[in-house]
C-alpha cells in the first residue's frame, strides 16, 4: 500500500487527510510486519500508527494499555468512527469482560484494548487459544524497564510473549517519556528486529515557571489568590492523598470550584470525576499523580505542582497532560526545600530490609501462598510486602502462578541486593536532577528535552528563564488570617461505610500528626497526664456539629480501650453531657487484644478485633441511632468490627466520632 | 525460557504425524539443513514440498500450525509464567535416556516439565505395578525405592494409586529424588503440585508431561504414557502386575524393545502375572531387588521365543 493509497483510507475511515511523516514511516514497518518502539511527545498521534494497520489487517490487534481511562476514549473514539473496539478491564464486572472476550474469540473485535493485569484472568487465556491476533500493541512501553519511572511488573509478562510470538507478527511499543537508557533497555527487551522512531519531545506552548516558596502556607495563598486568574481548568497536583483533601477543602472554603482525587477512590467516582474535568465542571480537579495519565482532554489550560515530583521524567509525563490542543498552559512548580523530604522518604523507605525479603522466600519454601497469606504471616504493612514480591518476580527467584499464588521456583538464583543499591542510587541521582531543574537559570524546556534524549537544537522562550516574568509570592495579614479561619475549621473525614452494616462516614477533629492536638492525645495517653484536656473536647463537639449539625442521637457509645484506662470513657462522658445524648458503658470487650498500633497491616488489625466487642443489652439499641467515640482511627478496623456488631444486634444508624485520625493509612 | 517454545508446541501436536514422521521432519531441519524452527517456517509452501518431501495434507497441517502460532505464544508464555518448562528434543535439557531408549520412533518431540530438570539426566529405575497391589508388592516397592534413593538413582512412576504413589512417597521418604510422568496435560495437574510443593521447589521431584499442556486425563494417554515411564528409567522393577492393563502392557512392550524387566519373584499363594512374566523374558528380583540368578537362564530362552510369538500378537 502507498503512502497515497493509505492517506485516501485514512480519510474516509478516520477522517484525517494525512499521516505526518513518522506516522507514516511506523505504519509502513508494522504492515510490513516489523516491529516498531515509537518515542513521540504526548498529543503526536501515536495511537493512529495502530489503529490504522489494525482496520487493514485481517484479525484482532491486541493493545496492552495501563490507563483505563485512555482505552474508554479510545474505545468510544473509534466506536464513533464505526471501527468495531472493545477493553477489558477491572472497571468492568466479569460479565461484560466474559462477553467481550467471546466476541473476540468469534472475530467480532478489530481492536482489543486489555489491561496488563488481565493477563493473569483465565477467561483471558482461554480467549487466547482461538484469538485471531494480527498486531500486538504496548502502550506505555517505559513501563517495561525497571530504569524508567514508571515500572510495573504486570509488563513482565508482556516481554515474555513478545518473545514468544513469532517474529512476522507485527508489534508496536510506544511511549512519550523514555530517556535514552529506558530506550535501550526497552530495545535490548524486546530483541527480534526492532526499529527505534524518536520524535522531538519539545513542547513551545507550555509556560514553565517554578515558584519558590518557605512554607505550605505560601503555596495556600498564592493558589487561593490567584488559582481563579488563571484561565480555564487545569489540574493541582499534591504530594500525599491528605493534601489533596486539605487543598481541596481551602479551595471550597474559598468558593473556588474543585474537587479530590486519589487512587483510592472507586471507579465510579473516578470515572464521573474524570467526565467532569473533560467538561470543566470545576476550576481544578486536586489529585496525586494517580490521575491524568491518558486521559484525552486537549484543553488542560493548567497543571501545578504542589510537590517536587521524583524526577525530570515523572515531571514531563505530568506536566505533558496540559494544552495538547497546542494553545498556551500554564505550567507552575512550587518549591519550598523543605519538600524534598517526601521524595527522599520515599526512596529511602522503597525498600525493606534484605532480611524481610529472607523470610518471604523462607515461607515460600513449603508452601505457596496469597498476598493475603503472605502479609499475615510477616506482620508487616502491605506496600513493602508488595516490593518484596514484586522484586523476588523480577529477580526470577519466585512466581505468581494462574491462581494468584506465589511459589518459590526450582533452582531460584540467590537475591541480589546490590541491584537495589544501584536503582536507589539512580533514584537519588534522579531527584538531585529535579532539583537542578528547580534551581536552573537556563531554559527550562530544553532541561527536561536534554534529560530525556532529545539534544535537537531549538530556540526556547517558554520559561521564567527564558523572557516570561518570574513569579513572586507575597503574603499579607488578609490572607493570613483567612488560612487561620481555615484551618480551625478543618476536621478530617473518616470514610468507613460499608456494605451490609449501618455504620455511616464519620469526623475526626483533627490529624494526629499535627502537632498540638497528636501531643496532647500521646501525654494523656503515655504520659500520665490525666483526662484529655478540654481544647481536644471542644475540637471535638466542633466537628460533630460541622458533620451532623443539630442531629439527635438516641444513644452514645464509646470503644472500651486495650491500654488507656477510662481516658475514652471519661471523654464519652463530656461529650455526652454537653450534647445531652444518654451515654451506655454496656459496649465491653470480651477477647483480649493486641493494641492496633502494634500492627503492621489492615489484614492482621481485622483479625486482632474480629468478634472482640459485645453490647451486653441488645434491646436498648434496636432500631437506634448511636454516636460512637473513640480516640484515635488508624486503620478503622476496630470501628468497622463494632459497626458490624452493632448493625447484627439492630442499631439503625452508626456514626463514629474520633479525635484524632492518623495519616499513616493515607499517605499514597 | 525457549524462545521457541511456540514452534516447538506447533510441531510436536501435528495432529496424526505421530512421533516418528514428527521427529524424521526435525532430524531433517534441524540436524541436517541447521535451520533453526523459526527459519523452517519461514519456507514457503513449495520448499516444503521439495525439500522436505511434504504431501498436500502434511503442508496444509503446517499452514494451520503457523496460523497457530500467536496462540501457541500466549499458552507458552502462561505455560512459563505459571512455572513450566518446555524441553525440546533437541535441546540438551532433554533426557538422554529416554532418547536412546525410544529412539526416533517413539521419543517424543516436545517435554512439558515443572521441578528440577537436572534430574532428567540422572541415574533412574522405574518402579511400575498395579492399582490395587497387595502389601507385599508395596513393600517392595518401598525397598526398592530405599535402595535406589540410596544410591542416588532416581525414581521414575506414573502418580497411579497403588505401587507408583508407594514408589513415589518413599522416594521422599528416604529422601530420594522422583519423576512423576503424567498421563495428562501439565497444567491439569494443581492438586498434585500443591501436595509435592515442597519438593518440587527443594528440586527433588520433577513433573513431566508430554502432551498438549491443557490435555485432560484419559485412559488412552494413560497408555501412551508407560512407554515413557520405560523410556525415562535405565533399570525397570515390577512389584506386581495383572494379566491385562497396563503394567501388563507396558512390560510386554518393554520386552519387545530388548529391555532388561525386572519382576518381583512373588511367592507360590500369589494370584498375580509375575510370573508369567518372568516367562516372558523378565528377570526376577528378591526383596532386594538382587537376580534370582537360577530360574533366570531357563527362563530366557524360553521366553525369548515367547517374545517373538507376542510380536506378531495386533497389539
Amino acid at each position: 500500500m502507498t503512502r497515497q493509497e493509505a492517506e485516501i483510507l485514512l480519510s474516509t475511515s478516520f477522517k484525517i487527510d494525512s499521516f505526518y511523516d513518522e506516522q507514516w514511516e511506523t505504519i509502513e514497518k508494522l504492515l510490513n510486519k516489523e516491529r516498531v518502539l515509537l518515542i513521540e511527545k504526548t498529543g503526536f498521534g501515536k495511537s493512529l500508527c495502530f489503529q490504522f494497520p489494525a482496520i487493514i489487517f485481517e484479525g484482532t490487534t491486541v493493545v496492552f494499555s495501563p490507563l483505563i481511562a485512555l482505552m474508554r476514549d479510545q474505545v468510544k473514539k473509534l466506536n464513533s468512527l464505526g471501527i468495531s473496539a472493545k477493553c477489558i478491564n477491572s472497571e468492568q464486572t466479569q460479565e461484560e469482560n466474559a462477553q467481550i472476550i467471546n466476541e473476540a474469540k468469534k472475530g467480532e473485535i478489530k481492536i482489543l484494548y486489555i489491561a496488563p493485569e488481565r493477563q493473569e484472568n483465565t477467561e483471558w487465556i482461554e480467549a487466547t487459544r482461538l484469538i485471531n491476533l494480527s498486531m500486538l500493541v504496548i502502550d506505555e512501553a517505559h513501563c517495561i524497564s525497571v530504569w524508567g519511572h514508571d515500572f510495573r511488573p504486570s509488563f513482565r509478562r508482556i516481554i515474555n510473549l513478545v518473545n514468544l510470538l513469532p517474529n512476522d507478527l507485527p508489534i508496536l511499543a510506544t511511549t512519550a517519556t523514555a530517556t535514552n537508557k529506558v530506550e535501550l533497555d526497552i530495545a535490548r527487551q524486546m530483541r527480534g528486529n526492532l526499529t527505534v522512531i524518536r520524535g522531538s519531545l519539545l513542547r513551545n506552548n507550555l509556560r514553565l515557571f517554578v515558584v519558590k516558596v518557605n512554607s505550605e502556607d505560601e503555596k495556600l495563598i498564592w493558589l487561593g489568590k490567584n488559582i481563579e486568574k488563571i484561565g480555564g481548568s487545569g489540574l493541582l497536583y499534591t504530594g500525599t492523598r491528605v493534601d489533596t483533601e486539605i487543598y481541596c477543602r481551602w479551595f471550597t472554603h474559598l468558593n473556588i470550584k474543585s474537587i479530590g482525587y486519589n487512587a483510592g477512590l472507586d471507579s465510579e467516582s473516578r470515572i464521573s470525576i474524570e467526565n467532569g474535568l473533560i467538561n470543566n465542571d470545576w476550576k481544578c480537579v486536586v489529585s496525586t499523580n494517580a490521575l491524568g495519565m491518558g486521559i484525552d482532554k486537549p484543553d488542560i489550560r493548567f497543571i501545578i505542582h504542589t510537590q517536587i515530583p521524583q524526577s525530570p521524567i515523572h515531571y514531563y509525563q505530568e506536566i505533558g497532560r496540559a494544552g495538547r490542543d497546542g494553545k498556551a498552559a500554564y505550567i507552575i512548580l512550587f518549591y519550598n526545600p523543605e519538600d524534598r523530604k517526601l521524595p527522599e522518604a520515599f526512596i529511602e523507605g522503597g525498600r525493606p530490609p534484605v532480611s524481610k525479603y529472607e523470610k518471604v522466600i523462607d515461607l515460600l519454601k513449603t508452601e505457596m501462598l496469597g498476598l493475603r497469606d503472605i502479609t499475615r504471616k510477616m506482620n508487616c504493612k502491605q506496600t513493602p510486602i508488595e516490593i518484596i514480591i514484586a522484586d523476588l518476580l523480577d529477580q526470577k527467584i519466585i512466581l505468581k502462578n494462574s491462581k494468584n499464588k506465589y511459589e518459590l521456583k526450582t533452582n531460584a538464583p540467590q537475591l541480589d541486593s546490590e541491584i537495589f543499591e544501584e536503582l536507589r542510587n539512580i533514584k537519588h541521582n534522579d531527584l538531585d536532577k529535579m532539583i537542578e531543574y528547580v534551581e536552573t537559570d537556563q531554559s527550562r524546556m530544553k532541561f527536561l528535552c536534554d534529560y530525556l534524549g532529545d539534544n535537537s537544537i531549538t530556540e526556547f522562550n517558554n520559561c521564567d528563564n527564558t523572557g516570561l516574568k518570574k513569579i513572586i509570592v507575597e503574603t499579607s495579614s488578609e490572607w493570613q488570617e483567612r488560612l487561620q479561619a481555615f484551618r480551625e475549621n478543618y476536621f478530617p473525614k473518616l470514610d468507613v461505610e460499608a456494605v451490609k452494616t449501618n455504620l455511616i462516614n464519620g469526623i475526626a477533629a483533627s490529624y494526629y500528626g499535627f502537632p498540638n492536638v497528636g501531643d496532647a492525645i500521646h501525654r494523656s495517653k503515655y504520659g500520665n497526664a490525666g483526662d484529655y484536656p478540654d481544647f481536644l473536647l471542644k475540637l471535638t463537639l466542633q466537628a460533630f456539629r460541622k458533620k451532623f449539625g443539630q442531629e439527635v442521637f438516641d444513644i452514645i457509645l464509646y470503644v472500651p480501650s486495650t491500654k488507656s484506662g477510662d481516658l475514652v470513657k471519661n471523654f464519652a462522658i463530656k461529650i455526652s453531657q454537653v450534647l445531652k445524648f444518654p451515654i451506655s458503658h454496656d459496649l465491653i470487650k470480651i477477647k483480649q487484644t493486641q493494641e492496633q498500633r502494634i500492627l503492621e497491616n489492615k489484614y492482621l488489625k481485622t483479625d486482632n478485633v474480629k468478634n472482640a466487642f459485645l453490647f451486653k443489652v441488645p434491646d436498648e439499641i434496636k432500631g437506634k441511632s448511636i454516636l460512637l467515640i473513640d480516640d484515635i482511627i488508624d486503620s478503622g478496623a476496630t470501628i468497622k468490627e463494632i459497626g458490624k456488631h452493632l448493625t447484627n444486634l439492630g442499631a439503625a444508624k452508626i456514626a463514629p466520632l474520633i479525635i484524632a485520625k492518623t495519616v499513616k493509612g493515607d499517605v499514597l | 525460557m525457549n524462545k521457541d517454545a511456540s514452534y516447538w508446541i506447533a510441531i510436536a501436536h501435528l495432529p496424526r504425524w505421530g512421533y516418528l514422521k514428527i521427529n524424521s521432519l526435525i532430524v531433517n531441519f534441524y540436524h541436517e539443513n541447521k535451520l533453526s524452527p523459526e527459519e523452517f517456517f519461514q519456507l514457503n509452501k513449495q520448499d516444503w514440498r521439495t525439500i522436505y518431501n511434504l504431501d498436500d495434507n502434511q503442508i496444509n497441517d503446517l499452514v494451520q500450525a503457523k496460523a497457530d502460532l500467536p496462540n501457541n505464544a500466549f499458552l507458552a508464555e502462561s505455560l512459563y509464567n505459571d512455572g513450566y518448562e518446555l524441553i525440546s528434543i533437541t535441546s540438551p535439557d532433554y533426557s538422554k535416556t529416554l532418547k536412546s531408549n525410544l529412539k526416533t520412533s517413539h521419543s517424543p518431540s516436545l517435554l512439558y516439565v515443572k521441578g528440577n530438570n537436572k534430574i532428567l539426566n540422572k541415574q533412574s529405575i522405574a518402579i511400575v505395578g498395579s492399582r490395587n497391589a497387595s502389601e507385599r508388592s508395596l513393600e517392595f516397592t518401598d525397598n526398592i525405592s530405599k535402595l535406589a534413593s540410596l544410591d542416588k538413582k532416581v525414581v521414575v512412576s506414573g502418580f497411579a494409586k497403588g505401587v507408583d504413589k508407594q514408589a513415589l512417597d518413599s522416594a521422599i521418604k528416604y529422601s530420594g529424588q522422583s519423576i512423576i510422568v503424567l498421563p495428562q496435560g501439565i497444567s491439569t495437574f494443581s492438586v498434585g503440585f500443591k501436595a509435592y510443593y515442597k519438593q518440587i521447589v527443594n528440586g527433588d521431584v520433577l513433573v513431566l508431561s508430554t502432551f498438549p499442556a491443557k490435555a485432560t486425563w484419559k485412559s488412552e494417554l494413560a497408555i501412551a504414557r508407560n512407554p515413557i515411564i520405560y523410556g525415562l528409567s535405565e533399570e525397570i522393577y515390577i512389584a506386581e502386575s495383572g494379566e491385562k492393563g497396563g503394567t501388563w502392557s507396558g512390560a510386554i512392550d518393554g520386552l519387545k524393545r530388548n529391555r532388561r524387566i525386572f519382576v518381583r519373584n512373588p511367592e507360590a499363594d500369589e494370584k498375580v502375572a509375575n510370573k508369567l512374566l518372568i516367562k516372558k523374558g523378565a528377570i526376577p528380583v528378591d526383596f532386594n531387588g538382587n537376580q534370582i540368578e537360577l530360574n533366570r537362564k531357563v527362563n530366557s530362552i524360553e521366553s525369548n521365543n515367547q517374545t517373538q510369538e507376542q510380536l506378531k500378537l495386533p497389539l
